[in-house]
């Protein structure tokens, strides 16, 4: 038994172990998703970090290097690539964080694997512009923390310090309600965090299991969600993906050459490593081509016509004449009214996505990538989104600027204020001013019993939020708006959008145009189908 | 015989000529016309301004609009070849209307009598300055040069308060004004250099008219300036009350859309129209 005790975190090990994540994560998402703090329609954190850890694990699976930098920095891509909501991109910071700390070992020692969840923990603080304690954040630092302290004793083994950092980290999610209040009115701990705990837990097991059995593959996988791209008039049949493994793989040279060969192209990696996409029309040249660099894995050929349509380019992209400032708009939207209405407005690239889908890093990468202009603006329209539309920006050679828009009052208003004749930035500028000076009106029903912003809500209450925060609760949206509008002070303001739902009916939908009217003469009221989901009203207030 | 006088100016309707300076300077107007069914009305002559937009409002089919014919433009010249040695005749621009084409053709029947056509490429107010720039000119020579030299920088910054108007008039398409179908985008339209581009789009109106001001400020130093509107005569004081504080030279003439250029921009427009220097 001893010869199968690991003495050190090398390559396969760490390997394993991800698996174990994996496998241990995907039995326990439902209940991080169940975690929801807010009262909305949010409930996917887990499914979020799910997600992006099966990226990372899909991308070492087939891997057999040795070294644990090596699985590590493939974690870290694959991380990235797959990176969904707030969590997934802290989670995706985290294995970068650990992936740089390892760079160069073939082994880890237990002290270095202390280390290195340190430095993981380091790296997702740096990642997040206000670091909010009480989160995922707070969680991995905890768990570092511990593996450190377990490290320094004298008989420390790697078992020992995984066992500690998951201990941490469990100790930790459980004081996240004392830190963030939002926690604590909704009794709940913060779900992120859990997730990370759940990671860390998967990781032990395996290694637990390891003393007498070999690591099982997980058995329980969530399904890979589908990202493919419409298929421009006229070809580029086939979605191509491998990755080269070779030295001293210039990066930059190899997107160059595959470039020219079709679209949506997406090369990123090392130089031990790059990660190749493309859509092209001839995938036999584009793996000729790639075999010249180095050793070709993970080759995947597909017909893209028979796959999953997740990102709608807009009809007539090529069709449009060239505008004049060179400059893309790529939003994310959900709900069939919202897509067309941002289309009609001059959206060059649509992905589908919003409060519960969130779409990923790839997804948007991708759009961005189809668009024909080198510099691009991408509006989240959910603050959700935001941090994984941040991560798109190293990951182009494409100019882009995430214009942090919140709702989609601020995505239409931003996008009104687009301009063919201003440069990017100066496009941005004019667009946030517009995005900041909207008030948006969101309504829906709480999901579970809670308490928030001093309000006592039950599941199933109608609820409406002001600018994302929760301010009245009722049981009819008629009376809900209209306290809200009150609110909001219905003589600064002009005109009033109601988006439509898909969940409001005619009836409602009349209640509520005739209550702003018979309640607020001097506001406009505009009434479109937004075909959203959770949401039966979302109203732009200018 | 009797001493001819210099020459004479003629303009047509879509001008927006102020009375005043008509009867000053003895400008010439030929009206374009207005049709509602088999029912045709000149711009200003026939039907008021009121009128117009009682029927328009209430009326199942949107009006058209048609030019003079050349054989009112050659009733126009035949009578002032009288007593005038020649004329010039600035108009609406032709990517816009027939009526300068009409008046060359028309000319081209008056023999003997020299008629400069200027297709001015602008419409409503500018023209009104090149009128009065025209007309204070001592020969046709130099109100011809002094008119062609201003046309290049004539300009005209147009907020509709609704697209369906000028789409209807089939001037300009939503995908050109980057008006979309489904919500309701106000654009801010430019009229210089032979088209007609939108510069800015705006949700709410108040925000459509201070961005419009500030498009109008960016372009200073400006000749002339005019606060035009049709049926929006209290905005367009208050345009031109804030735009004479920092502009204290310029007189800032505040002019009415006559029934014809109302039918493409419907009620409600208002225009920032100016001459840049």
């Amino acid at each position: 038994m001893a010869s199968n005790r690991p003495s050190g975190v090398d390559g396969p090990l760490f390997k394993r172990a991800l698996l174990g994540s994996l496998s241990w994560l995907a039995a326990n998402h439902e209940e991080a998703n169940r975690l929801n703090v807010f009262p909305v329609p949010d409930g996917d954190t887990g499914t979020n970090m799910l997600l992006t850890l099966q990226s990372a694990v899909e991308d070492i699976k087939d891997s057999n290097a040795a070294e644990v930098s090596k699985i590590a920095k493939l974690a870290s891509h694959g991380s990235l690539m797959g990176a969904r909501g707030n969590s997934g991109v802290i989670l995706s910071q985290i294995f970068r964080g650990f992936a740089r700390a390892v760079e160069g070992k073939s082994s880890l020692t237990p002290r270095e694997l202390a280390v290195a969840f340190e430095e993981a923990a380091n790296a997702a603080y740096r990642a997040v512009n206000k670091p909010t304690e009480g989160t995922i954040l707070t969680v991995a630092r905890e768990a570092g923390r511990a593996a450190t302290a377990a490290a320094s004793e004298p008989d420390a083994t790697v078992p020992s310090v995984i066992a500690a950092a998951a201990e941490g980290a469990r100790a930790a999610v459980l004081k996240t309600p004392s830190q963030l209040q939002i926690l604590r009115e909704a009794g709940v701990v913060d779900a992120g965090g859990f997730g990370l705990q759940i990671i860390l837990e998967g990781m032990l097991k395996t290694l637990e299991e390891a003393d007498s059995m070999p690591a099982r593959v997980p058995a329980a996988k969530a399904p890979v969600s589908q990202v493919a791209l419409d298929l421009p008039e006229g070809g580029w049949g086939y979605c191509t993906e491998f990755l080269i493994e070779g030295t001293g793989l210039d990066v930059d040279a190899i997107r160059d050459r595959i470039e020219a060969l079709g679209n949506s192209v997406l090369v990123v990696g090392e130089p031990e490593l790059v990660k190749v996409h493309v859509h092209t029309d001839d995938p036999t040249r584009v793996i000729a081509l790639a075999g010249r660099y180095g050793k070709l894995l993970k080759l995947n050929v597909g017909d893209m016509s028979t796959q999953h349509k997740r990102i709608l380019e807009s009809e007539a992209a090529g069709a449009k004449p060239p505008r004049a400032n060179g400059v893309g708009l790529v939003t994310v939207v959900a709900g069939s009214g919202l897509v067309e209405i941002f289309r009609g407005l001059g959206v060059d690239a649509i992905v589908e996505g919003g409060q519960t889908m969130n779409p990923s890093t790839q997804d948007m990468l991708m759009a961005i990538e189809s668009v024909p202009y080198d510099e691009v603006i991408l509006l989240p329209n959910n603050r959700n989104v935001i941090l994984a539309a941040k991560q798109v920006a190293g990951l182009t050679k494409k100019k882009v600027h995430i214009l942090e828009t919140h709702s989609v009052p601020q995505g239409v208003a931003a996008v009104v204020a687009f301009r063919a004749d201003r440069s990017g930035a100066e496009n941005v500028a004019a667009m946030k001013a517009e995005a900041e000076r909207v008030q948006t009106i969101e309504v829906t029903h709480a999901v579970r019993d809670t308490r928030s912003n001093g309000l006592r809500v039950r599941k199933g209450d109608v609820i409406g939020l002001i600018n994302e925060k929760l301010e009245f609760a009722g049981s009819d949206y008629a009376e809900v708006v209209n306290k809200a509008l009150d609110k909001l002070g219905p003589d600064s303001y002009e005109l009033v959008t109601v988006y439509r739902g898909a969940g409001a009916s005619d009836d409602e939908l009349k209640n509520l145009q005739t209550a702003i009217r018979a309640n607020f003469p001097s506001l406009e009221v505009e009434v479109q189908q937004g075909g959203q989901q959770h949401y039966p009203f979302i109203l732009s207030v200018e | 015989m009797a001493v001819k006088q210099r020459f004479a100016v003629v303009t047509d309707s879509t001008a927006d000529l102020p009375d005043e300076w008509r009867d000053r300077y003895g400008i010439e107007v030929v009206p374009l016309k207005v049709l509602f069914g088999n029912e045709t009305f000149r711009d200003r002559i026939d039907i008021t301004d009121d009128e117009f937009f009682r029927r328009l409002a209430t009326s199942t089919k949107l009006p058209t609009t048609s030019a003079p014919s050349p054989g009112e433009f050659a009733d126009v010249f035949s009578r002032l070849a009288k007593d005038h040695d020649g004329c010039i005749s600035i108009h609406i621009g032709a990517q816009l209307s027939a009526t300068a084409e009409a008046a060359r053709v028309g000319a081209q029947s008056v023999d003997g009598f020299k008629v400069n056509v200027i297709d001015s490429q602008t419409v409503t107010m500018p023209l009104a300055f090149l009128c009065r720039t025209a007309a204070e000119c001592g020969t046709l020579e130099e109100a011809t040069a002094a008119v062609e030299q201003r046309v290049p920088k004539c300009r005209v910054l147009a907020l509709l308060d609704t697209f369906k108007y000028i789409e209807m008039g089939g001037r300009v398409n939503r995908a050109q004004a980057m008006i979309g179908t489904m919500l309701d985008v106000k654009p801010i339209l430019l009229v210089a250099d032979r088209e007609i581009k939108s510069v800015d789009r705006v949700r709410t109106r108040s925000r459509a008219i201070s961005r419009m001001v500030d498009f109008f400020r960016a372009e200073i130093p400006i000749e002339h300036v005019a606060v035009v509107h049709a049926q929006a005569p209290d905005e367009a004081e208050m345009i031109a009350a804030d735009l004479r504080k920092t502009l204290p030279g310029l007189e800032i003439p505040i002019g009415q859309i006559g029934t014809v250029l109302a039918t493409h921009t419907g009620p409600k427009a208002l225009g920032l129209v100016y001459i840049k220097k």
